[in-house]
């Protein structure tokens, strides 16, 4: 099912940039060019408003930049319309948003299951078992998003991402509801999928021990990409993150 | 208080936009019919031909039976009147005795009595077809009139006003045809005549004779009314006193009143349109408020999330209460503006389509009264906020961390109220249903109340009959794809929203199917029993305003004819317990040895003088017996005591009581037949009529079945427009706050991968699966009303009654609602957007 690209980033960014419309300005991604392989995880840090946020949507053609190019698993995203654009997304892509996005009219079980049902593929329901075991939410598949603490939702968004073998999640501070524990938990298993599945993991985080869980840092301020770090500490992470911070 | 509130309204201008235009079109709605109706309560006679009188002596125009009751050992008076058709007269020496009285100028007996006038080109009456009314030409000096042309009528002559002239192509020196109870005559036209300032009355046209020619041509015994002109400077006071005395207990009008002593043909009806008005404001209030309750109930449900945020920062349940009941007001208030004016014309506009259809007279005007236009924007307020307080009573509570979670749940609860609203008002329609005698005169107004009761019961029961009714569609979706299986879930889990999208289709479909299937089934039964009733007949014989029962009589015994029945259109009063009620009926001549009309007698025999005949279900209804003397009252008041003497089931479009032809055409004013159903031997009979009566028309008897309920009718299908118009806003409506309210339900969808295509296929699949929850509940609820009506009528089961109707119906009522579930999610979702990320 697996298309290797031939050795090439799964994701790649060139000169992307991204304007809201009244942002006074300043762009949100002022010509951001970065790829991400594939067997790699990545961490994305940067102060709050630095484009994180606009840059993992950019990336899973959530979001259509101004300019410069997006490229998905060989796929020129420019060139991609609706729906086409969903249906590459949701074969490659999984994504777990700041704000979880379940629905809530389904249980924890279908939620996870559902990007599979609306592709038309059968689901692979041992493996969603599988993972909704290792997020820690056995047992709980009957229940509706709305029975769940938020970090548990968080889990069910992380499941759900990870249930569909995705070349690449974007996962957008996934453990900042978690405590130390069941964060743990989630970089474990994003840790496996990257090194037993070759998944591509982006994730923004603001926790530099979170970071170090990366193989990669990618450091953003004011919508550029100001710095890099390979092989992340804790300590390289956080003193890089005040240098940038007070830059 | 008021501030926040408006602000919030401000703030979520959308979100209200529905509320909003439920209320608009409530208040406009109640605003129109309430205006109808005060406008036909208020409605005066146009125009007093009697202006010139001081005071008029009246003869009868209405029964009027005073009871005693004993109670609590008081007695206790109750007084009932009922109009009457026609008009009583006054003893012929009343006239002379008034005028020997002091003060006295002129004392002048008054005749009314319908004429139909006719040229060679054709018959001629008034503006808006306004009827003619006969008068010997003294009665010119009551309003007055004033001859234009000619002279005064001497015998053989008449004299008529210059709009009747002007409408006939008419001149002094013409010939003129006029057709009364009495015969045909052919008159010389004398003159033209015509009130200062116009040409006519409203409403009446008015043809003179000379005074000794009056009884002769109308058939009156006497005055009908009789006129006193005081001298001038008269004390009005002691005149008025000393008529008083005289007259015996007849009334003695002035002022306004004198109108009542003219002939009631002559005056526009305004009493029988009352009803009508009161059905269309019982139809508009009952769906108005029954349409703005549920769509408050939704709004204040979509907003449970805000509602739980201000309860975080510190608002109390009782605070939250008044913002919402200060919404509602400044919404209602809001709304109401534009919805008053709105109310004003549709008021206009349904006067217009009930004066083309003649359901009220041509003259009727709508008034516009303040106090009703305030009424209505208060009724929309009160309803608006008693339904936010209901909607809010439970919302209000919510716990205020339900704000921090995703998913916000009004407590649950209320089941047992909602339960018992449910039985209460379903034991009420069944109460309705099965002891209101639903083939009587009241079967429309009962059955629409029982559906009401009906749908108020489903509508607060609606999210547990919803999931029912919805079940067996919904698992049919589950297995049809990913949108099926996702609308399958939604609409199960989602069941109040539903339901509240439901409940609306529920609503436009059984309160409009019954209207209009139980509307259908009584014209067609009465169409059926008209042909029932000439199966025996080859031709039915008319005239363009009916016949003297003499004509009727030569026509009848024609040779060739084998036998012929006449009937004259009357009405007669009935009493019962204290209380006189008007009934249809007609005077029935039967000539010839084949029977011609068959009323299918049930018992007893029709027979002649002295008797009469009963529909089965009058009979029963006031407990009469074969043989029974039975006292009643005919057009004029006249009481007679008849003998039963048969029962008849085939009244429809004929009329409950049977009569002798010569009594009805000797009471009733009108006294024409208005068919001549004949049966004969051989085809030259149609030629030897066209013969003698070149006016009449002779027709096949299979061609004229149709009754004269036709302006009914008309008006049914008028308020049936007026409801569904409604009804179908109703439904677009909240199939449309639903949608507005699932924006960020739908972007979910997207970025959990659903193509926007998906998203409006889901929602295509749970608006066909909401569509066919409620046209279950809706033919459910028609059922229950449609059958026992339909039972009560004739014993016959019907369901569907009218297969054609039934079917437009449902697939309108279906269409509607797809396409109203359709639209919304593609305004909010283009096909071609991205999925939404911001404005969560
Ligand atoms: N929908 C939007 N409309 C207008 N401006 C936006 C929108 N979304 C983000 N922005 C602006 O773009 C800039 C980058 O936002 P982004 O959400 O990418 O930041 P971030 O790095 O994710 O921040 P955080 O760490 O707080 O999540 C900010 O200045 C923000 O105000
Ligand atoms: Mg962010």
């Amino acid at each position: 099912m697996r298309i290797h690209g031939a050795g090439g980033p799964v994701v790649e960014l060139v000169d992307v940039v991204r304007r809201y419309a009244g942002g006074n300005g300043a762009p949100a991604l002022a010509g951001v060019t970065v790829a991400f392989e594939a067997g790699t995880f990545s961490a994305v840090m940067g102060p709050s408003g630095s484009g994180k946020s606009t840059l993992l949507q950019c990336a899973a053609g959530l979001d259509r930049p101004d300019g410069g190019r997006v490229r998905l698993a060989g796929q020129e995203l420019g060139t991609l319309r609706e729906p086409k654009l969903t249906q590459a997304r949701r074969r490659r892509v999984g994504f777990v948003f700041q704000s979880y996005n379940l629905m809530d009219s389904l249980s924890v079980w279908q939620n996870v299951l559902l990007p599979q049902r609306l592709a038309g593929t059968r689901p692979d329901r041992a493996w969603a078992r599988e993972v909704l075991h290792r997020v820690g939410l056995a047992g709980r598949e009957n229940d509706r998003p709305g029975q769940l603490s938020g970090g548990q939702r968080q889990r069910v968004a992380l499941a759900r991402a990870l249930a569909g073998r995705p070349e690449v999640i974007f996962a957008d501070e996934p453990t900042g509801a978690l405590d130390l524990g069941a964060g743990r938990e989630v970089l474990a298993l994003l840790r496996e999928a990257v090194d037993e599945l070759r998944t591509a993991v982006v994730m923004v985080t603001h926790d530099p021990a979170a970071a170090a869980w990366a193989d990669r840092v990618v450091f953003l301020a004011d919508g550029r990409v100001v710095s890099e770090l390979a092989d992340p500490t804790v300590d390289t992470v956080a003193a890089r993150m005040t240098a940038v911070t007070a830059a | 208080m008021i501030r926040l509130a408006i602000g919030t309204l401000r703030r979520h201008r959308g979100a209200y936009l529905g509320t909003f235009l439920a209320a608009l079109l409530a208040v406009a709605l109640l605003a129109g019919a309430g205006l109808l109706l005060f406008s036909v309560l208020t409605a005066t006679p146009p125009a007093d031909r009697f202006a010139a009188a001081t005071a008029v002596v009246s003869g009868t125009r209405d029964v009027t039976l005073t009871t005693t009751r004993e109670k609590h050992k008081k007695g206790k008076t109750k007084t009932k009147t009922e109009r009457l058709s026609g008009a009583g007269t006054l003893p012929a020496d009343l006239a002379p005795r008034l005028a020997a009285l002091p003060g006295v100028a002129r004392v002048v007996p008054d005749a009314a009595f319908p004429v139909e006038l006719a040229t060679t080109a054709g018959p001629v009456r008034g503006a808006d077809v306004a009827p003619v009314i006969g008068h010997g030409w003294s009665s010119a000096a009551l309003t007055p009139y004033r001859l234009r042309a000619g002279h005064e009528p001497a015998a053989g002559e008449a004299v008529v006003d210059s709009d009747l002239a002007a409408r006939g192509g008419l001149t002094v020196g013409d010939e003129v045809r006029i057709t009364t109870r009495t015969g045909v005559r052919t008159l010389r036209l004398a003159g033209v005549a015509a009130p200062t300032g116009r040409d006519a009355l409203p409403a009446q046209g008015a043809l003179f004779l000379a005074d000794r020619e009056v009884a002769a041509v109308s058939g009156l015994a006497g005055p009908t009314a009789v006129a006193v002109l005081a001298e001038p400077g008269a004390d009005r006071a002691a005149l008025l006193a000393a008529v008083r005395a005289r007259v015996g207990g007849a009334p003695v009008l002035t002022g306004a009143d004198r109108v009542r002593a003219d002939l009631p043909g002559a005056l526009p009806d305004y009493i029988g349109p009352i009803s009508v008005f009161g059905f269309t404001i019982g139809i508009t209030a009952f769906a108005a408020i029954f349409v703005l309750t549920g769509t408050v109930a939704l709004g204040v449900r979509q907003r449970l999330r805000e509602l739980a945020l201000l309860r975080t920062i510190g608002a109390t349940p009782r605070q939250l209460r008044r913002l919402l009941g200060a919404e509602s007001l400044v919404l209602a208030a809001v709304a109401a503006l534009p919805g008053l004016p709105l109310g004003v014309l549709v008021a206009h506009l349904v006067a217009a389509r009930f004066r083309h259809l003649g359901v009220v007279p041509a003259q009727f005007t709508v008034r516009i009264n303040p106090v009703v236009l305030l009424l209505a924007g208060f009724a929309g307020a009160l309803v608006t906020l008693v339904a936010a307080r209901f909607a809010g009573r439970r919302a209000v509570r919510v716990a205020p961390a339900q704000a921090l979670v995703e998913t916000v749940v009004a407590p649950r609860g209320g089941v047992a109220a909602r339960a018992a609203v449910a039985l209460i008002a379903a034991a009420g329609a069944v109460a309705v249903l099965a002891f209101v005698p639903l083939g009587g005169p009241f079967g429309m107004g009962m059955t629409f109340i029982s559906s009401a009761l009906l749908l108020c019961a489903v509508a607060a029961v609606g999210p547990l009959l919803v999931r029912l009714v919805s079940a067996v569609p919904g698992r049919l979706s589950a297995g049809t794809g990913a949108a099926g299986w996702l609308a399958a879930a939604t609409t199960r889990v989602e069941v109040r929203r539903t339901a509240a999208v439901a409940v609306p289709l529920v609503l436009m479909f059984g309160i409009n199917a019954p209207l209009l299937l139980n509307g259908e089934l009584t014209a067609r039964l009465a169409e059926d029993q008209q042909a029932a009733r000439l199966a025996g007949a080859d031709t039915l014989v008319t005239g363009a305003a009916g016949l003297p029962l003499d004509t009727a009589k030569r026509v009848a015994t024609l040779p060739g004819v084998t036998g012929a029945a006449a009937t004259v259109p009357t009405r007669v009063v009935l009493a019962q317990g204290g209380k006189p009620q008007d009934y249809a009926a007609q005077g029935l001549l039967r000539i010839g040895s084949d029977d011609v009309l068959d009323l299918a007698v049930e018992a007893g025999a029709l027979s002649g003088d002295g008797t009469f005949a009963a529909s089965a279900d009058l009979a029963e209804a006031y407990g009469w017996r074969l043989g029974d003397e039975v006292p009643l009252w005919l057009a004029d008041g006249e009481q007679v005591v008849l003998r039963l003497s048969a029962l008849f089931t085939r009244y429809r479009g004929f009329g409950e009581l049977a009569l002798p032809a010569t009594l009805v055409a000797a009471h009733d004013p009108r006294g024409l037949v208005s068919a001549v159903a004949l049966r004969h031997s051989d085809g030259a009979v149609a030629e030897r009529i066209g013969q003698h009566w070149p006016e009449l028309r002779v027709v096949p008897t299979a061609a004229a079945t149709r009754t004269d309920d036709g302006n009914q009718q008309g008006a049914w299908e008028l308020l049936v427009v007026v409801s569904l118009g409604f009804t179908a806003i109703a439904v677009v409506n909240t199939f449309a706050i639903s949608a507005a309210a699932r924006r960020r339900e739908f972007a979910d969808l997207r970025l959990a991968g659903a193509t926007a295509r998906q998203v409006h296929r889901l929602v295509d699949r749970e608006a066909l699966i909401t569509v066919l929850a409620g046209l279950a509940l809706g033919v459910a609820v028609t059922s229950a009303v449609v059958v026992p009506f339909s039972l009560a009528q004739d014993g016959v089961f019907r369901l569907v009654v009218a297969p054609a109707t039934y079917l437009v119906l449902l697939g309108g009522v279906a269409g509607l609602g797809l396409v109203a579930g359709a639209l919304p999610v593609r305004l909010v979702l283009p096909r071609r957007g991205l999925p939404a990320l911001g404005d969560r």
